[in-house]
């Protein structure tokens, strides 16, 4: 009985650090596979100026032959159209998150209560967020025709026919893919922010409020620093979808007119499948790769913070 | 200071009656305990002093002004949440410090204020700490210096005690009642406790179903219990009922088959005249029920034994009254009291020690001996 | 504190407009299709806010197989098929990988700082990395396969399979393999018959939300298919008629089609939906 004790003890098969190394095997080779290999591809082609046009359909691999060194870096940097997409995409995710926070936080705030239809009301909210993006920029592409609804509506208001021709202006354009993001994800914030506020200690809030907190003060000195986690976690994950910002884009706009809505995504893919530059992209890809690498090191912060304070 | 007086409040949630047609009043610096199993209405009651509830019907009165429309940071209470409700975000002194700044003093006579109450409390060596990583007795006494520095008139603690181990209890029912008495606000102390009531409380107010059931002196409460439910609750171990019918100076026991109980000469007056129904419900606290052959007050009435728990102080007799196992008696004998389990004994019962209740109204009919 | 009544009506009355607001563009999607083309647009003058006289036509039309109007047309059948198969393979392929890592790094702290890695990596824009996968794929004849497409879901989606079943894994208490494998078990077996069983409801929540970030992806699809393998999105991008402009009747009825699985999904998994769009780092 004793023996039989002891040699229970001892896990069968391998060792616990073996086995967990097996368990993480496929995901890792996976991620090597898909990582490495089109990493390596991507700076060896930046690095020519090869395209399926001069080179020669796929023959990527002789790309030596045309050998560019820098060149990609140097003039893609001084492509007006190839910076103006980075400044553009920083600009919608500078707006619509900060938008979509506030709707969300208010929109938290009117669920803390009960009322009649809540579930129903907050299944409907969160909706948009489920839509497929592309068939949510089809639907805004149909909203925001000069004879659409959004006119429609506004002529209402008006007191007179609006026909504003929202897609083909360049700032109006890009006010109607923004509408369209801050329609699709504001219900995220909404979701999580309240998630948040459910979750908080209503006992803090209440001993704030007999210590004689005004109700701005309560939002300020207590509401706030207890939601500061979820509000970070929130703002990091949605900033970090926005910035890849393309689907709605595409079917709205096609980054048009002109060149007045293209984001990083739609730039790099009219550059890499329309006009076939595919070094040119390359290393427009790695300058991208390095900004939000840097971005997202600092960004991803307090969640590893969070995680090693959870895992303490 | 302050008193309070409670006007026929009511609170209702849904169409549940949290609280109905509460009335009491605690005097100035008075250290009332607001008593009852759960769900019946205490904290509820406890927070519509504090404001954070308000009345459905009925006056909060603070020193005679009216405070049902008055918010609770306005009305000078402190409140300690069950939970201490300590920010975990700010640190020891910006936890004490959140009230003060709230009133806007100046940055030094904050200083002064919160070292102040920290070395009454003897928690200066916490002050810089966070308070999230707080011990959970420390974690007590930040949440009691937090609502002590803004000196509230009025204090309220929502079962300060629950969270804290046997021992830490102890400790901390002591201090609290030295606290109070060295600073002397009015305090209520919601709690299930009945040691904790008992021993800290100038009065107790029992409740029950939202109701209202006594509120008296602690000896008052246990000596001279209103109704069968405060008799039941307080005390431990819990009191002996027999319920039976009074006839013509005699009391026939429902569970026991020889149950014939006369009452003296010089106590049938009384009973006749108080006594309203026929069917009654005797009580005796297991102190006052003895058990063993023979001495004075044998009542004829018998019961079995079947456990016996040995406190150190004094031995529990657990018993079947004639063996009847739907039945069980307590009775608190002195520790060199051997029984055998299994004996058949007979129980001694002084006259003066009996509650008489009227088992329709579950009203205290009258108290023998007094 | 409590609410005056007329607070409580004005809150109720804003959130109706809120909804109403959001749920507007859903709606207009299904009004529009089962609209006739004379009313798709408000091109005579009148806007048609409901369908006056509603019709399948726009659905009969993207199952046909020759849509009328369009010229380069087929039938929607196929992109539909074709959804579903990449979507749930590349779940498959997402959560049977990212369940076996789940486990290693809950239980066995494995890999270290894989899981940041993993995150780091949905925050790429796909778009930066693509082409040198294009052109890996190309190599491997994947493009415009369904096992192409469903490798790049997997791995994609791999982030999110792996933190959201850490976080199952880690609200199952360690103690139960641990008393599994001193009962005998071997490592593996406390994993399949202690742990997966209690994480069902996990994995179940995880592959549907999985599913719905496949089942939404454009960009990909757009660029890693051609003919045979493009998805609805896709499809929708692409049907476009020479004579009519835009099809928004045909588009909006397969736009239905495509919004309607996300959502139901999306309403089943509610409750984990927080968990799922931080990656488990609010489990609420």
């Amino acid at each position: 009985m004793f023996k039989k004790q002891i040699t229970l003890k001892e896990p069968k098969g391998m060792d616990a650090a073996r086995f967990g190394f097996f368990m993480i095997l496929p995901a890792l080779v996976f991620l090597l596979f898909i990582i490495i290999f089109p990493l390596l591809a991507s700076i060896y082609l930046s690095l020519s100026e090869w395209s399926p046009l001069t080179g020669g359909g796929t023959r990527w691999y002789e790309a030596y032959k045309f050998w560019g060194w820098l060149s990609n870096y140097w003039n893609i940097l001084r492509d007006a159209d190839f910076l103006m997409s980075i400044v553009r995409t920083f600009i919608i995710v500078a707006v619509v998150v900060p938008v979509e926070f506030f709707i969300g936080l208010g929109l938290a705030f009117l669920f803390r209560d009960n009322f009649v239809g809540k579930k129903i009301f907050h299944s409907i909210i969160l909706m948009p967020m489920m839509i497929v993006p592309a068939v949510a920029g089809f639907v805004f592409y149909m909203l925001f025709q000069a004879q659409g609804p959004v006119n429609a509506v506004l002529s209402v208001f008006a007191f007179k026919e609006v026909s504003i021709l929202w897609l083909q202006g360049t700032w109006s354009a890009m006010i109607a893919i923004m509408i369209a993001d801050i329609w699709q994800w504001s219900p995220f914030m909404f979701l999580i922010l309240l998630s948040g506020l459910m979750a908080l200690p209503e006992d803090q809030i209440n001993a704030a409020l007999i210590l004689g907190a005004s109700k701005w003060q309560r939002f300020r000195m207590v509401l706030f620093p207890l939601m500061k986690p979820v509000i970070v976690i929130a703002l990091i994950f949605r900033g970090m979808e926005a910035v890849k910002i393309f689907d709605a884009i595409w079917l709205m706009t096609t980054g048009g007119p002109g060149t007045a809505t293209e984001s990083i995504s739609v730039y790099m893919y009219k550059h890499g499948f329309k006009h076939l530059r595919w070094s040119w992209v390359a290393a427009g890809g790695i300058i991208i790769l390095i900004i939000i690498t840097l971005i997202s090191m600092q960004a991803l912060k307090p969640i590893k913070e969070r995680e090693e304070e959870q895992a303490a | 200071m302050a008193n309070i007086v409670l006007d026929k409040l009511v609170k209702r949630f849904g169409k549940q009656v949290a609280v109905n047609e509460l009335s009491l009043e605690i005097k100035d610096r008075e250290f009332v305990a607001i008593l009852g199993p759960s769900g019946c209405g205490k904290t509820t009651t406890m927070n519509m002093i504090s404001g954070l509830l308000k009345p459905d019907a009925g006056t909060v009165r603070f020193d005679g002004s009216v405070m049902n429309n008055i918010p609770p940071g306005k009305r000078g209470v402190g409140f300690m949440f069950q939970n201490y409700a300590v920010f975990t975000y700010l640190s020891v002194y910006d936890n004490i410090a959140f009230g003060l700044r709230i009133r806007k003093m100046e940055t030094e006579q904050i200083d002064k204020e919160v070292q102040e109450v920290a070395r009454l409390l003897q928690i200066r060596h916490l002050l810089s700490m966070p308070a999230s990583n707080l011990s959970i007795n420390d974690m007590q006494k930040v949440a009691l210096a937090r609502s002590m520095v803004v000196k509230p008139q009025i204090f309220l603690l929502d079962e300060p005690l629950s969270n804290l181990d046997a021992a830490l209890r102890n400790v901390m029912r002591a201090e609290l009642k030295k606290i109070q008495q060295e600073l002397g606000q009015t305090t209520v102390y919601v709690t299930h406790d009945q040691v904790e009531a008992m021993s800290l409380a100038d009065r107790i107010a029992v409740m029950n179903f939202a109701v209202l059931q006594q509120y008296d002196a602690p000896h008052n409460i246990y000596n001279r219990p209103k109704n069968l439910f405060v008799a039941n609750f307080i005390g431990s171990p819990t009191i002996n009922f027999f319920e039976g019918r009074y006839r013509g100076g005699e009391f026939n026991l429902k569970d026991f088959s020889a149950g014939k109980m006369s009452v003296s000469k010089e106590n049938k007056k009384q009973v006749d005249d108080s006594i309203r129904g026929e069917d009654i419900v005797l009580g005796i606290r297991p102190e006052h029920l003895k058990v063993g052959s023979s001495r004075d007050g044998v009542s004829g009435l018998k019961a079995k034994i079947v456990s016996v728990e040995p406190l150190g102080s004094k031995t529990i007799v657990y018993m079947h009254p004639d063996g009847n196992p739907s039945a069980i008696l307590k009775s608190s004998m002195d520790s060199d009291f051997k029984p055998k389990i299994g004996e058949m004994t007979s129980l001694i019962i002084n006259e003066k020690n009996l509650y008489l209740f009227d088992k329709k109204s579950a009203d205290l009919v009258m108290r023998f001996g007094s | 504190m409590e609410q005056k009544l007329y607070v409580k009506v004005l809150k109720f009355f804003l959130i109706v407009f809120v909804t109403m607001l959001f749920f507007f563009p859903i709606y207009w999607i299904f009004s529009m299709a089962f609209k006739p083309f004379p009313e798709w647009t408000a091109a005579g003058g009148k806007i048609y806010w409901f369908p006056n006289n509603p019709t399948f036509n726009n659905f009969r039309a993207i199952f046909s197989r020759k849509l009328e109007m369009s010229p380069i047309a087929g039938t929607a059948i196929r992109p539909i098929l074709n959804s579903l198969t990449v979507s749930i393979i590349g779940t498959a392929i997402a959560m049977v990988v990212g369940i076996f890592a789940a486990y290693g790094i809950s239980r066995y702290k494995a890999g270290g700082n894989l899981p940041f890695m993993l995150l780091q990596l949905r925050m790429f824009p796909p778009i930066a990395i693509i082409i040198p996968i294009m052109i890996m794929w190309a190599f491997l004849r994947m493009i415009d396969t369904w096992y192409g497409l469903a490798i790049i879901y997997g791995v994609v989606t791999l982030p999110f399979s792996v933190w959201l079943m850490k976080t199952f894994f880690d609200d199952i208490p360690k103690e139960l393999d641990e008393a599994a494998i001193v009962d005998g078990c071997s490592n593996i077996g406390a994993f399949f018959k202690v742990v997966m069983p209690l994480a069902k409801g996990g994995i179940a929540s995880s592959a549907l939300f999985v599913f719905i970030l496949n089942w939404s992806d454009f960009l990909i699809a757009l660029i890693l298919t051609d003919r045979r393998w493009t998805t609805i999105p896709v499809h929708i991008s692409k049907l476009q008629s020479a004579m009519v402009g835009a099809l928004y009747g045909p588009k909006a009825a397969l736009g239905m089609i495509a919004a309607v699985p996300p959502i139901v999904f999306g309403i089943l998994i509610q409750k984990y939906l927080v968990r799922g769009f931080t990656f488990g780092a609010i489990k609420k």
